[in-house]
């Protein structure tokens, strides 16, 4: 009788039923091939798992800890503001359990009770209110209108991310604010505007915090999701950013 | 217990303690996925805070390393994804660092395990890494990964054969 190597796999694994595991038992014994090959699938299990034991010895990081316990305990990664002397109680929990974020909906009613002081760079406004959408403006929807992802500066005020052609037709533009309370967005062509779809505080630790991380390469989950949502053909490479830049950022034949 | 009493403090911060003592297989489980320590932090602490805004949807009957284990996989996916969208353009030379499986089969130098495993397919990779590294049952395997067990076994399967010879085939 021959065993499938599956089976002799699952076998070795010990997730055999009781009525399985006895005919392989017989099957092997008589089989010395068959020996070799489970000896092989024992020794491969044994070998990895032996090879990975170390890892679990390891230190684990403060701030793994701490985003467990929800408490600041020492945090290792401060921002220059930081005062050495700080009470630990003064320093807020890291855990971003609800980062804020502003669906387009109730974007203009926010930014209007609000002010979102990080939206205004060099004492120009990044967003306005229009007919009650957020619209791009000045340094923000010259970023949007013409910088191509793929030949940005990198100390340029706004950064691009990705460009894509949404299911609703129009093309849409991530974009991400460097700076200290690190933000980022998602805007959609609509005529002549950038409309705002999306405001997070992208991957620093929100508003009013003296404490910041660096902003890493993560996009905020809630920008990510709000993305996979809309886009309906993978992003635009950089020939399609340059072809839809040529052309207005409009579908439109012209 | 029920889903009322996870509300209790005491309980969550039992459950907490509980993820405090899984953080170093979280973390090797993260490295697997991610094969970057920087990385696999960075998912298992966006992991954790996920975890932690919906203790609630955790069953306690329910192994809480399978739960967590999921948690973290997810995170990862969805940090791909917005990575991959967002960095396609820029990505393009570390993509490149993982060709040439085939020529490395060839060569008689003796791979680390570690080695060998990040050079299988994700699909198998992930398979092995909860299989066979954290010594989940493969009933809590294939729920963490979403997958029927046949569609595990396969992959674990396909994945052990790799393994075998990358790391230099019929030693035994």
């Amino acid at each position: 009788m021959s065993i499938p190597d599956e089976t002799l796999m699952a076998y070795a694994d010990g997730e055999l039923d009781p009525v399985t595991r006895d005919a392989v038992e017989s099957a092997i014994r008589e089989d010395p091939q068959m020996q070799q090959r489970l000896a092989q699938h024992r020794a491969l299990r044994q070998r990895v798992q032996s090879a990975y034991a170390a890892e679990l010895d390891e230190d684990v990081p403060q701030r793994l800890l701490n985003a467990v316990r929800g408490t600041a305990g020492t945090p290792e990664v401060v921002g220059p503001a930081r005062q050495s002397g700080a009470e630990p109680t003064a320093v807020r929990p890291r855990t971003r359990q609800r980062r804020w974020v502003i669906p387009v909906s109730m974007a203009a009613s926010v930014i209007a009770g609000v002010g979102l002081g990080f939206f205004i760079r060099g004492g120009t406004p990044l967003v306005q209110s229009a007919e009650g959408a957020l619209v791009a403006h000045g340094p923000l929807a010259n970023a949007l209108s013409n910088q191509l992802a793929a030949d940005q500066a990198s100390d340029s005020a706004v950064r691009m991310g990705v460009s894509f052609l949404a299911k609703s037709g129009d093309y849409c533009r991530t974009f991400t604010l460097p700076g200290a309370a690190a933000s980022a967005g998602l805007a959609c062509r609509r005529g002549k505007d950038w409309q705002i779809q999306l405001l997070t505080p992208g991957t620093g630790g929100g508003g009013g915090e003296s404490g910041y991380r660096t902003a890493g390469s993560a996009m905020p989950e809630a920008l990510a999701k709000s993305v996979e949502e809309q886009m309906a053909a993978e992003p635009l490479d950089q020939a399609g950013e340059r072809a839809a830049r040529a052309n207005g950022w409009t579908t439109v034949e012209r | 217990m029920n889903v009322q009493a996870m509300n209790t403090s005491e309980t969550s911060q039992n459950v907490r303690e509980q993820i405090v003592a899984l953080l170093p297989r979280l973390r090797r489980f993260a490295r697997n996925l991610t094969r970057n320590h920087h990385d696999a932090d960075d998912v298992v602490q966006l992991a954790v805070e996920r975890a932690l805004t919906r203790l609630e949807q955790w069953h306690s009957d329910a192994r809480l390393d399978s739960w967590m284990f999921k948690i973290v996989r997810n995170a990862w996916i969805d940090e791909v994804r917005a990575r991959g969208r967002r960095d396609r353009i820029f990505l393009t030379a570390e993509a490149g660092d993982h060709i040439g499986v085939d020529s490395m089969a060839h060569e008689t130098v003796m791979l680390s395990v570690q080695a060998a495993m990040a050079r299988l397919p994700e699909e198998q990779r992930e398979a092995i890494g909860l299989v066979l590294v954290e010594g989940l049952p493969y009933r809590e395997a294939a729920e963490v990964l979403d997958i029927p067990i046949g569609t595990l076994t396969s992959r674990l399967a396909r994945g052990r054969e790799a393994l075998q010879t990358l790391l230099g085939g019929e030693e035994t």
